[in-house]
């Protein structure tokens, strides 16, 4: 009898911690549970990072998610203004450096890209893992290495995705008829060498990301096909299509802007070329293509937005919490706010300006509604975006970290200072 | 001067002692932080061991010395020319106001009108003004002079830093030459008036009396000028091109690089930008000693 009670003790025991133990699994690191996170983050202010250079962003962040913070959960949003997103890690480091590191941190949630998640990842500096916690993580197909990858780096938990891009073009249709548009990189040489001088692409290099993935693409291209650059970093493949790459962009050079004397350094130095007509292509990521611009006055009503038929990079953008950061339980909040369905409907709208694609899988929303919402939203892009499914054919994902720094530092030695 | 009202040595120190303690903390206390980070000290990544391994590779590593000479080139040639050109521009201004005579105060206030614009705001004034799709590019084609922009002379993000050294001397100019109009102002007019009495022509009064008693405070204030042009970074990223560019543009991209390491060699660069301007101004004041001896 006694032996009985001892096994039914014991086994209950298990059971409970079990329980316990699954319970504590699901809860962010540090609290017991979402209803946990909720009650602290009650009456904080969450102090977010965010690269600050686009009135159009900030407007929509200050519109959508600051009320909706403080009416549902009781939180502040402090939007911080950056000029470059490598300000709030460098603030995050420098904390480090001068000793802040339990919670007195200044920064709580930082909008973050895979080169500056690297840096803070190589410092120690981030909180997690996180990111499978928040409710609307179901939202989000962490299947997909699109999103569990971010610039061929393992997110692990450490980073939440927001929003998803995908490297396309901008045309103007006043200048350039459609069926006059090159579609692949072969078809693009032949133009540059028809117009010449009219034709940039941004310096890959600090700031110049868009740069470097302009690049990557041809190595795609050159090679004959996308799938043999995935997995982990292969030397001698680089090293058999590089010297090719930079033939090529040499080839091009003295019949580019400038003779190829100088590049522009970020998309916003190509943009404002391209609106002021001295070149006639200019890049962009958004998923809405020219219509932000076009909505806010910065580029031509008949602006459009077209991809190659094949090899255009596309990923995902992402929210980290500083491990040193004084309001974790907002941050996470927030960062599981910013994937509610109708939050995602409203942010690919050109007319709210924020005009980045869908962080989350359409698919995988229950909901009715909600799924109508995206939808729509999906179906009204504006004129200035590219057709869906000219993106979606062109789809591929982006690659190892080391191709980038390697893509850049060897752009500079052998195409800009040849 | 009564010995009440002469300040004792102590005093003087413990009047100083507030400013002293702020320079030497946070300008001090920065410097040597740098000096040891650029050895390698970097205990976020668990880096503590010390070595000149970033000075070296700067100079001689394959992927850096290329960036670092034709850096180290530029930025000396941007600085050089700003200076000497502020400098000449700066006199004859100053000379032509003062003989303006009368209508001086006016000239001399349009002189400073641009000191308290900053040098981010002028370098993206320039970049309106004078880009290939600038104001004055729109205006040469509204007249029928050039069709595109490609047809307007590249002036701001040229190879040749010529777009920085315009806004630097737009920039510099007036911080010259209303330091030389002070003197000038101060100056005995009877000494010129002697020597034209004497026979002495416009330049040789200007040579022989005007320029030794201005030398001094448009020596220290060229140097000012130097030492600032060489080390400042926001003309240079705004004006310049990606290449060749100018050290203080670099060291700030090695600070900003993903991979923390290369905090290394940006603060080994820092270091040597802090180097030069220092021996270019300890040079002028052992100058100035041996002048001062010679009387």
């Amino acid at each position: 009898m006694r032996f009985k009670v001892c096994l039914m003790v014991i086994v209950f025991s298990l059971f409970t911690s079990v329980a316990f133990a699954q319970e504590a699994a699901e809860a962010p690191p540090g609290f017991t549970s979402w209803d946990d996170v909720l009650a602290q983050a009650n009456g904080q202010t969450v102090n977010w990072y965010l690269y600050g250079g686009s009135d159009a962003i900030n407007g929509f962040v200050d519109t959508f998610y600051a009320p909706l913070l403080a009416e549902a959960y009781g939180i502040t949003l402090n939007r911080v203004p950056v000029a470059d997103t490598v300000d709030a890690v460098n603030q995050v480091l420098s904390e480090a450096e001068a000793g802040v590191t339990e919670d007195g941190g200044a920064v709580d949630l930082i909008w973050i890209n895979g080169e500056n998640f690297f840096t803070l990842q190589q410092a120690d500096l981030l909180y997690g893992p996180w990111a499978h916690t928040i409710p609307n993580s179901v939202l989000v197909d962490w299947d997909n290495p699109a999103i569990n990858l971010d610039f061929g780096r393992p997110v692990e938990g450490y980073e939440s995705p927001w929003s998803s891009a995908q490297f396309h073009f901008i045309y103007d249709s006043a200048r350039i008829a459609e069926d006059d548009l090159p579609r692949s990189f072969a078809e693009l040489t032949a133009w540059i060498h028809a117009n010449p001088g009219r034709f940039t692409y941004i310096a890959p290099g600090p700031g110049g990301y868009m740069g470097t993935r302009f690049v990557k693409q041809i190595f795609f291209e050159l090679s004959g096909g996308h799938d043999q650059w995935l997995g982990d970093f292969n030397p001698a493949l680089y090293d058999e299509w590089a010297p090719q790459v930079w033939n090529l962009l040499n080839e091009w050079a003295p019949d580019l802007w400038r003779q190829g004397e100088t590049y522009p350094a970020n998309e916003n130095e190509l943009r404002d070329l391209f609106a002021n007509g001295e070149v006639d292509f200019a890049f962009t990521q958004e998923i809405s293509g020219a219509s932000v611009y076009i909505n806010a006055g910065r580029l031509p009503e008949t602006a459009r937005a077209f991809a190659f038929t094949d090899n255009m990079i596309g990923d995902f953008n992402y929210v980290a919490i500083p491990s040193n950061a004084a309001h974790t339980a907002a941050a996470l909040v927030l960062a599981n706010l910013i994937l509610q369905p109708d939050l995602q409907a409203a942010q690919v709208l050109p007319e709210n300006g924020f005009g980045l694609g869908f962080g989350i899988d359409v698919s995988r929303v229950t909901e009715e509604a909600d799924r109508l919402v995206l939808e729509t939203a999906a179906a009204n892009l504006g004129a200035g975006a590219a057709e869906p499914a000219e993106l979606a054919a062109a789809l591929v994902s982006d690659l190892a970290a080391e191709y980038q720094t390697r893509v850049e530092s060897d752009w500079e030695a052998h195409v800009l200072r040849r | 001067m009564s010995s009440a009202d002469r300040l004792t040595k102590r005093q003087f120190v413990l009047l100083l002692a507030p400013a002293l303690v702020i320079v030497l903390l946070l300008f001090g206390g920065g410097l040597a932080y740098s000096g040891l980070q650029s050895l390698g000290w970097q205990p976020l990544i668990g880096r503590t061991t010390l070595s000149l391994d970033a000075y070296h590779n700067l100079l001689f590593a394959p992927e850096y010395r290329d960036v670092f000479w034709t850096g180290l080139g530029f930025s000396l040639w941007i600085s050089l020319a700003s200076t000497v050109l502020s400098a000449v521009l700066a006199v004859l201004i100053a000379l032509l106001i003062q003989q303006a005579a009368e209508r001086s105060r006016f000239w001399s206030f349009l002189l400073q009108l641009n000191l308290p614009v900053p040098h981010l705001v002028a370098a993206i004034g320039m970049l309106f003004l004078l880009s290939q799709s600038g104001f004055v590019s729109r205006a040469t084609a509204a007249l029928g002079l050039t069709t595109t922009p490609a047809d307007f002379p590249v002036l701001v993000r040229d190879t040749g830093g010529v777009g920085i050294i315009i806004a630097y001397v737009w920039k510099e100019v007036p911080f010259i030459g209303v330091i030389v109009f002070g003197v000038l102002q101060s100056l005995q007019a009877a000494l010129v008036q002697a020597a034209r009495n004497l026979g002495a022509n416009g330049w040789q009064r200007f040579r022989y009396i005007v320029l030794p008693l201005i030398a001094p405070s448009l020596l220290s204030s060229s140097l000012i000028v130097f030492a600032f042009t060489f080390g400042a970074y926001e003309i240079p990223a705004l004006l310049g091109v990606r290449y060749p560019r100018a050290l203080p543009v670099t060291a700030l991209f090695l600070f900003n690089d993903a991979d923390l390491n290369s905090r290394t060699e940006a603060m080994a660069l820092s270091v040597i930008i802090t180097l030069i301007t220092s021996v270019v101004i300890g040079g002028y004041l052992w100058l100035r000693g041996i002048a001062h001896r010679l009387g």
